[in-house]
């Protein structure tokens, strides 16, 4: 993936680059709100992260510009402001996702995936599959080596957004985020069991876990 | 060299400066009253002693000197209040009624003079009287002098300037009492918030200015300040507890992480071991204390804002519906019978993200400190007052009667939670979300201990009415 870090941290920017690097990907870095509308406008890029304050021009007045001129590379927005109304800001100027500082590497790495996968299906879908496992949107059901799994509702949306960004890891907070639709942190490992739950639907009685837990990040389905 | 105190008050400068004002008006006035008076009397004496003057020069056209010298005396000798003095052309006396001869040069026109007349007072003495008079001479003949004795008419002008000046002086000394004494009135009523303003300098934020219940613009100041400060006192108190919180959550955690980074460094120094183990733990370390960060970090912003953003109309129970569906399996998990009651039909007015995590904090706690085979209950209702409560009922240890209003006033840990971090803070995310939205935070008492279990502790979260 080619991904653009616009952040004037420049001790950031240098971590954020060598771990999206190690796993894989080309970063191009901006030091300022200018120099990244440049860079956007330069090439092409499949994620752009993309610091809220900034120096010349902020984050927002970038994405804004940007999404004016028709760009619509997915954006993470990073922040050290953490309000409700910061994010929704965020996300009105055009932000995909929004990820407050200080941040767990493997969260940055899995917002960064799981965006530049929602540019790729951007078309409706109606079936999804993963392996073996298959997710019928329409009448609601899902089966694995055409044997039907009996979901709760939550659970339904809660393994269609595994299936979305199967292969990919996903994190505790981004499942909260994305099917709970809350932005806090809990204390407790409430996800882990709404997981566990999953998994002993959809694993077991089968040969092979589907549903893996990924250490110090969250989870990840494999096909 | 500074002005005593009393002298450089506002109200007093503000006297000073009407009273100038006044005394300038007043001054105006009585100096126009003045020469209107006195040029008044003047006048009058002097047509008087034209009259006078004409009415002889008319008995010396028909008779002569001898005519005019009859009339002279004649009416010297009248009760007629002009002073005469006949004179020939060699400047002999012939006749007149006062001893002087105030005429000087005369070169034919009537000229007037002022001189003084010799008179005896009531008791006999000798006293000058200012007078003023008119001579001319008659054809190429006598000198004819008509005059007036104007003392009365001065020492009644002197009266009248004195009059004025002791009126004049009157209001200067009045004002200036006056000055004084509202000074001193105002000063009192500003003195209790100026010492208020003192001591808040001074860095005592719990002094209060007094309300005299006047209802004054003093009072009005007065209870403005103390609201200020009531408010000023809860966010300092805010950002010391967020401070103290700081402290207290972030310190044993960051202590332990670097311990750990520090035997892990050894450990490679050394050549010996794998830090991965080492690593992962500060990583984790490392999550806890960002989370612990985040938490302090809302509970400040809320309290220095006051009130909670983005407000909105919601139902209640849907808030906790889902909450609770997020909560049922992990109580489940732990052998947690978790129960639900919702009153339908309610509305709430707030912010869903924050009391969302509120309740979310309250069933965290409620989770932790329930032991397995206990119970939870979390309940929605409104209360006959109208405000909106949820509450969430386990059968925990609970709190101790003493510890309640500690726990939620000041936000402390008690002492029997130290080994479970962040339950302190939850609490008081919960207490400044329920501040913040006007409401407040209870605890309460559980169902009651039975055997080893309980007596539990009931947590309410309870938001106003909404308007």
């Amino acid at each position: 993936m080619r991904i653009l870090i616009v952040e004037d941290d420049l001790e950031a920017a240098d971590a954020m680059e060598r771990g999206l690097s190690e796993v894989g990907n080309a970063c191009i870095r901006a030091a300022d709100g200018e120099a990244g509308l440049t860079a956007a406008r330069d090439s092409e890029f499949d994620v752009m992260i993309v610091d809220r304050m900034m120096p010349k021009m902020n984050g927002v007045e970038l994405i804004e510009t940007l999404r004016r001129e028709g760009d619509q590379t997915p954006v993470l927005f990073l922040s050290a402001l953490g309000e409700v109304g910061d994010r929704v800001a965020g996300l009105q100027a055009g932000g995909d996702d929004y990820l407050v500082k200080p941040y767990a590497f493997a969260e940055l790495i899995a917002r960064v995936e799981a965006l530049a996968r929602r540019r790729e299906t951007g078309s409706v879908q109606t079936l999804l599959r993963v392996g073996a496992l298959e997710m019928d949107l329409i009448g609601r059901t899902v089966h694995r080596d055409g044997k039907e799994i009996d979901l709760q509702p939550r659970e339904f949306q809660l393994l269609e957004f595994m299936m979305r960004h199967a292969g990919q890891s996903v994190t505790r907070t981004m499942l909260l985020e994305k099917v709970w639709e809350y932005h806090f942190d809990p204390q407790t490992n409430v996800i882990d069991v709404h997981i566990s739950r999953l998994r002993s639907k959809i694993d077991k009685g089968f040969e092979r876990a589907m549903l893996q837990t990924v250490r110090g990040a969250g989870y990840r389905l494999d096909a | 060299m500074r002005l005593p105190r009393i002298f450089r008050t506002t109200p007093f400068r503000l006297t000073v400066l009407f009273l100038a004002l006044f005394a300038s008006a007043a001054m105006g006035l009585l100096a126009y009253i003045y020469v209107a008076t006195a040029g008044e009397a003047t006048r009058r004496t002097d047509e008087d002693i034209t009259r006078e003057m004409h009415s002889l020069v008319a008995a010396y056209g028909r008779a002569g000197v001898d005519g005019v010298n009859q009339s002279v005396i004649e009416r010297a000798a009248s009760e007629r209040p002009f002073l005469y003095v006949l004179m020939g052309a060699d400047r002999k006396r012939i006749s007149g009624s006062i001893a002087e001869s105030p005429v000087d040069n005369v070169s034919g026109a009537p000229t007037w003079t002022t001189f003084s007349v010799t008179d005896q007072d009531s008791q006999g003495h000798t006293v000058k009287h200012p007078a003023r008079g008119l001579q001319q001479q008659l054809g190429a003949g006598p000198i004819l002098f008509v005059g007036s004795d104007v003392g009365g008419d001065e020492a009644y002008l002197a009266r009248v300037v004195g009059a004025l000046q002791g009126a004049g002086a009157l209001v200067v000394v009045l004002g200036l009492a006056g000055g004084v004494l509202m000074s001193r009135n105002v000063t009192r009523s500003m003195f209790s918030l100026t010492e208020v303003v003192d001591a808040v300098r001074n860095g005592d934020l719990s002094v209060r200015a007094q309300v005299r219940g006047t209802r004054d613009e003093f009072d009005e100041l007065a209870s403005g300040v103390n609201e200020m400060l009531d408010r000023l006192e809860r966010s300092m108190a805010g950002h010391r507890h967020a401070g103290d919180a700081i402290a207290h959550d972030l310190r044993s955690p960051l202590t332990r992480l670097r311990a750990r980074l520090e035997v892990a460094y050894l450990d490679v120094e050394a050549g010996k071991g794998d830090p991965t183990q080492a690593l992962a733990q500060a990583l984790e370390d490392t999550d806890g204390v960002m989370k612990t960060f985040s938490a302090v970090l809302a509970i400040a912003r809320l309290q220095a804002a006051g009130t909670a953003p983005d407000p909105v109309l919601f139902d209640p129970s849907e808030l906790a519906a889902n909450i609770s569906e997020l909560y049922a399996p992990l109580c489940e998990d732990k052998g947690i019978d978790f129960g639900v009651e919702l009153s339908q039909n309610l509305q709430a007015r707030g912010n869903r993200e924050f009391l969302a995590q509120a309740l979310a904090n309250i069933l965290d706690n409620a989770v932790k400190y329930t032991p397995s085979g206990g119970a939870i209950m979390l309940r929605v209702r409104r209360r006959s007052s109208g405000e909106i409560e949820f509450s969430v009922t386990d059968t925990g240890p609970g709190v101790p009667d003493a510890d309640r209003e500690r726990v939620v006033q000041r936000f402390l840990r008690l002492e029997n939670s130290r080994n479970q971090p962040g339950a302190g803070l939850g609490l008081s995310l919960v207490a400044a979300v329920a501040e913040a939205h006007g409401g407040r935070l209870e605890l309460a008492e559980g169902p009651g201990r039975v055997g080893e279990i309980g007596p539990g502790l009931r947590v309410a979260l309870v938001l106003p009415r909404p308007a």
